[in-house]
């Protein structure tokens, strides 16, 4: 009798471990992508970012989100903002073009393949109330606003308060408390 | 079926303990309960507010994907000890961060639930969704555990457990207090009530005790009493009456006559109904008045008042009396107001109430009972009842009482004319027996007493001696014709009429001793007894109106006792006076005492009855009866003093006979008659003819002697026929044949101018009476007197 017991508690051990062995395979497929996240990240800045209120001439004034250089993101930006306003604008995804006017954006993404241009993207946004966001290392050093990091499979922000606050932007406390503040670079 | 007795005291303990307590219970439990419910949302509103914050805190984290972060602004639940779990959800409902740190899905849940808070059975749980804007960052889970609650619960309890610990004291103290307010009344009335029933006493009465409820309990408690009370009294009285009807009721029925009945009747009355004044006042209907027979002994002092006694006349008011009369009872409750003599009577003697019941017999009111109070409305309807019922009863008694006494009148008057007739015949017999001694004796001695008269009268040579010879011979004979014609006087025949004559008392008195001398003095002498007599004899006592043979029967009775009543000798005395009395007319008293042995009570008593003798054989027991008989005949009185041994004395007492005395004309001595008379002589005694005979003739008279009536009758006739006729006739009156009388209706016959003389041994009776018979012309006396006979012959023919 004993026996017969042991038989059924070692196949449901064995029916047990074949079924965790399924989930994890598929969690790692739902593993969102890093630009997805990053994609919700640009999506998130512009609610924990104060804009002044003359950026938008009518209350109807799309909020721009410009990418500079490359496009990582693909579909993912577009699909996370589909449907979503920021107060009553509705966002706009706007690829730039090279040497295509800056100014009418909200927010720039600035691609790692920037690394060059970065010097010129950032004189000439410097003033004007547009939140700066690149991958590139040391971006936040050298005056971009927001710089994504990732560090061990996490995405963690660095931000350069002081470029914020010259250019006229509020960045909310909590997403402050959130970033490692770099205070330093052509921020006045 | 039984009811279980709890006391009162404990079910209305019961009750308040029940009332407050659930009072109190409703309270506190309204009160934990609302304080609970208070308290519950109050701790969702803090829990909500809480996590709010930290949602709001936690946007950044979950929109910014920082776990640490997120952990970290969970762990600001650390302020608050009672949050025992929290985790965050991101948009998608996968966990996020859980608090405490490293907590994992076995504290909280995997998924966010609805969102909203809500108490579980052991903790608060709640889902904050986190939202920036519009969008929906994610979801914040809460667990807060019970301990406060179960602190604030524990907190209740307390204060539960106390408010009931002060209140239960509190209540026992109040219900205490309120349950005696309450019980005092029922108490009060719980042991007047125990009082009326153990003592039987309905006078006691509960007290108000000022609440209203039990004051109309009591009140009506009262009444109830009050009705017993009185209708116990009304019992009670009732019952009294009842005994004092049927005690009165009893002694009347005891009593025979009116007087005693009315006396018995108005003591009870005073003393038991009671009434101040009591009285009876006997109707009569011809003088439409009442008489007062019988008052009451406490009603005396009113009776004096009223100027009532016993006899006072009552007219018949118009008012009460009459319609009294009429045989209704009458009630005035207050006399000041009544208008009419007899009421204002007794009302000037504060007599104020009034009830009069009628006695009837045979639908007859013969009286009424008057009884009165000082108090006015003092009768009560159950006493007026009783007084008519009374009244009944008295009427039945008191005609009862007269049928007795008629009826026993009738007994002794039947019994005294039985006596009569039988003493009546004894002494007939005896009459007839004497009579005729009286005859022969007269006729014997009549020779003797003519030829005495004769000699005496017609020798005036006799020589001294012989003229005193023949004088005493001459007394003796006198003496011997007066014993005679007493006797004969004694025993003769009773008639049926009472003549009543002028009775000298001393007379007769001298009569009846010398008559009874043989009984007093030689009978007892020939015992060797001595019996004194003592005359006391008043001369001016009074002559009575009377039958003198009647009188001198009843003294020789008299006197007969008292020797008899002397066996060993004493002193009889017999005393007569003259008794003046008030108001009326003198009597006049005999007296006839003795020294002998005398009466007891009993026999005093009874010794006026006829048959009661002590004499045994020797006495009939008629003889007091007879003088009793005598007594009454001669509206006399009897007066009878008697002590065993000392002895007796018997007083009559007659009423004076005023008129003056008219002393009867004596006949004037005739002298001897001068004419020569021719005289018929009838008689049947030789010896008389003879004397009679010589006498006359020496008178010079022609006497022709016949021996008895017939002779005599053809005497007379033969001598008519010859035309030598008698002038007179003298006849005896008895002879064999032809009597007296015969001869007198033959000699009448022929010559109706002829006189005829009778000469009889009842002469004497005869011109006493006046009973001079048919055809005789005078009437004599044997024996015949020498000058009694001239003065007829005088009379007559001279």
């Amino acid at each position: 009798m004993n026996g017969f017991r042991r038989l059924g508690d070692i196949a449901r051990l064995l029916l047990l471990a074949g079924a965790a062995a399924l989930l994890i395979q598929n969690a790692a497929a739902d593993e969102p992508n890093e630009y997805q996240i990053k994609a919700v990240f640009l999506f998130n800045f512009s609610r924990f970012v104060e804009w002044p209120s003359a950026v938008f001439q009518t209350p109807t004034d799309p909020f721009v989100i410009g990418i500079v250089g490359a496009d990582p993101f693909g579909a993912r930006l577009d699909e996370a903002v589909r449907n979503e306003r920021v107060g009553d604008h509705p966002i706009l995804v706007h690829r730039l073009q090279p040497g295509e006017e800056l100014t009418h954006c909200q927010l720039l993404f600035v691609d790692r393949s920037q690394t060059g241009q970065l010097a010129q993207l950032l004189a000439a946004t410097r003033g004007r109330p547009i939140l700066t966001v690149s991958e590139l290392e040391g971006a936040a050093e050298r005056g971009v606003m927001v710089q994504f990091v990732t560090e061990d499979r996490k995405i963690r922000l660095r931000i350069n308060e002081r470029s914020a606050h010259a250019a006229g932007l509020t960045i909310s406390s909590k997403l402050l408390r959130l970033a490692d503040i770099v205070n330093n670079g052509q921020g006045d | 079926v039984t009811v279980p007795s709890i006391s009162v005291r404990r079910k209305l303990r019961r009750m308040l303990f029940l009332a407050t307590g659930t009072a109190l219970m409703i309270t506190t439990g309204a009160f934990c309960t609302l304080e609970i419910l208070t308290f519950r949302s109050s701790s969702i509103g803090q829990l909500k507010t809480l996590s709010e914050a930290i949602a709001s805190n936690s946007t950044g984290s979950l929109a910014f994907q920082n776990a640490e972060d997120a952990s970290s602004v969970l762990s600001a639940f650390k302020a608050d000890r009672h949050i025992v779990a929290a985790a965050l959800y991101n948009a998608q409902g996968e966990l996020f961060a859980a608090y405490p740190n490293g907590s994992g899905a076995s504290v909280v849940p995997k998924h966010p639930g609805d969102a909203g808070y809500a108490f579980s059975s052991h903790a608060l749980v709640g889902f904050q969704p986190v939202v920036d804007g519009n969008q929906r960052l994610g979801t914040l889970y809460v667990e807060s555990d019970l301990g406060a609650m179960y602190a604030r619960l524990e907190l209740y309890a307390l204060i539960v457990a106390l408010v009931i610990g002060v209140s239960v004291p509190l209540i026992y103290l109040l219900s205490r207090h309120l349950q005696r307010e309450i019980l005092r009344p029922i108490a009060a009335l719980g042991s007047a009530a125990r009082a009326v029933s153990e003592q039987h006493d309905f006078s006691v009465r509960a007290q108000p005790t000022g609440a209203m409820e039990f004051d109309l309990f009591t009140d009506t408690f009262n009444q109830m009493l009050a009705e017993v009370q009185s209708s116990q009294v009304k019992l009670r009285d009732q019952l009294s009456r009842l005994n004092l009807l049927q005690q009165i009721t009893r002694a009347t029925g005891e009593r025979q006559d009116l007087q005693s009945i009315f006396q018995v009747v108005l003591a009870s009355l005073e003393d038991n109904l009671p009434i101040d004044f009591g009285c009876f006042l006997i109707h009569d209907p011809q003088a439409r008045s009442l008489t007062v027979s019988g008052l009451g002994i406490a009603g005396q002092k009113f009776a004096k008042k009223l100027e009532l006694s016993d006899g006072t006349n009552v007219p018949i008011d118009a008012n009460g009396l009459s319609r009294c009369v009429a045989g209704q009872l009458v009630y005035e409750p207050d006399l000041r107001g009544v208008p009419f003599p007899f009421p204002q009577r007794l009302a000037g003697a504060e007599l104020n109430s009034l009830v009069i019941a009628p006695l009837l017999v045979e639908n007859q009111v013969f009286g009424v009972l008057v009884s009165a109070r000082r108090r006015d409305n003092a009768f009560s309807s159950g006493e007026c009842e009783f007084l008519r019922q009374l009244s009944e009863h008295i009427a039945l008694a008191s005609h009862q009482a007269g049928l007795y006494s008629a009826l026993q009148q009738a007994y002794d008057d039947l019994r005294q004319s039985q006596n009569a007739v039988l003493q009546q015949e004894r002494l007939r017999a005896l009459g007839q027996m004497a009579s005729g001694i009286a005859h022969d004796i007269n006729n014997a001695i009549s020779p003797v007493s003519l030829y005495t008269e004769s000699l005496l009268e017609r020798e005036p040579n006799l020589s001294e001696r012989a003229r005193g010879y023949l004088t005493t011979i001459q007394r003796a004979i006198e003496d011997v014709a007066r014993t005679v014609a007493r006797m004969r006087e004694f025993y003769r025949e009773r008639q049926e009429q009472l003549t009543l004559g002028r009775v000298e008392v001393n007379r007769a008195i001298r009569q009846v001793t010398e008559l009874t001398r043989p009984r007093w003095s030689d009978q007892p002498q020939q015992r060797g007894l001595m019996i004194n007599l003592e005359m006391d004899l008043a001369e001016a006592v009074p002559d009575v109106m009377g039958a003198e043979n009647e009188i001198r029967d009843a003294l020789t009775n008299l006197v007969f006792n008292a020797v008899d009543a002397m066996p060993s000798g004493g002193t009889l005395s017999v005393r007569a006076r003259r008794e003046a009395r008030e108001n009326a007319e003198d009597r006049a008293v005999i007296e006839v005492s003795d020294t002998g042995v005398g009466m007891d009570d009993d026999t005093r008593r009874q010794c006026l009855e006829p048959f009661s003798t002590t004499k045994g054989e020797r006495g009939t027991g008629l003889g007091l009866a007879m003088v009793y008989g005598m007594v009454q005949r001669h509206s006399a009185e009897i007066e009878i003093e008697s002590a065993v041994g000392i002895g007796t004395t018997i007083r009559l007492s007659f009423p004076a006979h005023t008129a003056s005395l008219v002393s009867t004309p004596q006949a004037a001595h005739a002298g001897v008659v001068v004419r020569r008379l021719r005289i018929l002589l009838v008689d049947d005694d030789p010896v008389l003819i003879k004397s009679l005979q010589d006498t006359l003739e020496e008178d010079g008279h022609v006497v022709t002697a016949t021996h008895g009536g017939q002779a005599g009758i053809e005497a007379f006739s033969s001598a008519h026929q010859k035309l030598e006729r008698f002038d007179v006739v003298i006849s005896d009156l008895g002879m064999p044949n032809i009597d007296g009388r015969k001869v007198a209706a033959a000699v009448k016959e022929l010559s109706s101018q002829t006189p005829i003389i009778l000469l009889t041994g009842w002469g004497q009776r005869m011109i006493a009476e006046n009973e001079t018979p048919a055809n005789i012309d005078k009437v004599l006396s044997k024996p015949p007197r020498l000058h009694e006979l001239r003065a007829a012959l005088t009379e007559l023919v001279g």
